[in-house]
């Protein structure tokens, strides 16, 4: 089982992604986005960064990646494709995942812990965390802002397509001011009706060991180990 | 024949844009009488096709595929033949 992380002209997490994925013991590779062939990969990451310099907008020219084309075929047939930060960017502009991400709404380019809750432990991304747990997660982005017509917010929360939402730490007094970016709904993190491409902004890569300040990120890629291990 | 093409690619109306309100605090800070700013894109770019007609329907393509229709809406703003 392995698991390809895809490259771009300024992606700048991809180094961090390989680590957290071997970490779990899951073998990964980088793909360089030119790149016309997935062939012997099982699953795809689309990483953190500034693809294209983030140039026209986040993620619109790494769409048109030849990569890209093999992505959408591993999308359509069930395998996991999950885009972090840049990468969810990516996944909305190709279409992978509706809605778009916007400037922030305070205009700041946002690097701080942030805390998510778990909406969804059916997903091979997050069946190793427990429902409703909250998460400690670093984010690092300036388009982050989830935006989306109101019908199709509405079908994403009847779909139950949320899967990570900013929320304030258990032990907060007041439950306001912990979305750091505007997000519609809170969004931190969707997924597709199949549940297979996710998107998420935070950072879980940044997170998966206790000296990085938090390891709440490394059952994401524990959950990824766990479904890989059933594919077949 | 050569054309020169001007895209222009706009928030769709409604869209929150903070660097619109952004340049508005900022005008308004210089006393100018402005509200409602939004920031847009120009693209401008020169084009090889047979016709103006096909020149304009190419511009239009371009501007499908650049533009994102969640949140963008893109005009062919000119389509000038170069001489």
């Amino acid at each position: 089982m392995k698991v390809a992380v895809i490259q771009f002209p300024g992606s700048n997490c991809d180094q961090d992604a390989l680590w957290a994925l071997r970490l779990v013991g899951l073998e990964a590779e980088l793909v360089w986005h030119t790149e016309r062939s997935l062939e012997g990969f099982q699953a795809a990451l689309l990483p953190g960064g500034f693809s294209y310099g983030d140039y026209l907008r986040a993620g619109a020219l790494a769409k048109f990646s030849p990569v890209m084309q093999e992505v959408r075929r591993l999308a359509q047939r069930g395998y996991p494709v999950v885009g972090i930060c840049n990468g969810f960017q990516v996944l909305t502009e190709a279409g992978l995942l509706p809605g778009a991400l916007l400037a922030n709404t305070n205009l700041h380019f946002t690097c701080k812990e942030v805390f998510l809750r778990v909406e969804r432990t059916d997903l091979p991304f997050t069946r190793a965390y427990t429902p409703g747990q909250v998460l400690r997660i670093p984010i690092a982005h300036g388009e982050g802002r989830y935006y989306a017509d109101a019908e199709t917010l509405e079908r994403l929360e009847q779909n139950h397509q949320v899967v990570f939402r900013y929320t304030s730490p258990q032990e907060a007094p007041s439950k306001e001011g912990y979305n750091p970016n505007g997000s519609l709904n809170d969004i931190a993190g969707i997924v597709n009706p199949a549940g297979n491409v996710l998107g998420l902004m935070p950072h879980p890569e940044r997170a998966v060991e206790s000296v990085l300040g938090s390891a709440d990120g490394l059952p994401f890629f524990r959950s990824l180990k766990q479904a890989l291990e059933v594919v077949v | 024949m050569k054309y020169h093409i001007t895209l222009l690619i706009e928030l769709k109306d409604g869209i929150l844009d903070p660097q619109g309100r952004a340049v508005e605090g900022v005008l308004q800070g210089l006393q100018y009488p402005v509200e409602n700013v939004r920031v847009g894109r120009v693209l401008e770019m020169e084009l090889e096709a047979p016709s103006e007609a096909e020149a304009r329907a190419t511009a239009h393509n371009i501007g499908k595929a650049l533009s994102n229709p969640v949140m963008e809406v893109f005009v062919v703003e000119a389509v000038k033949e170069l001489a």
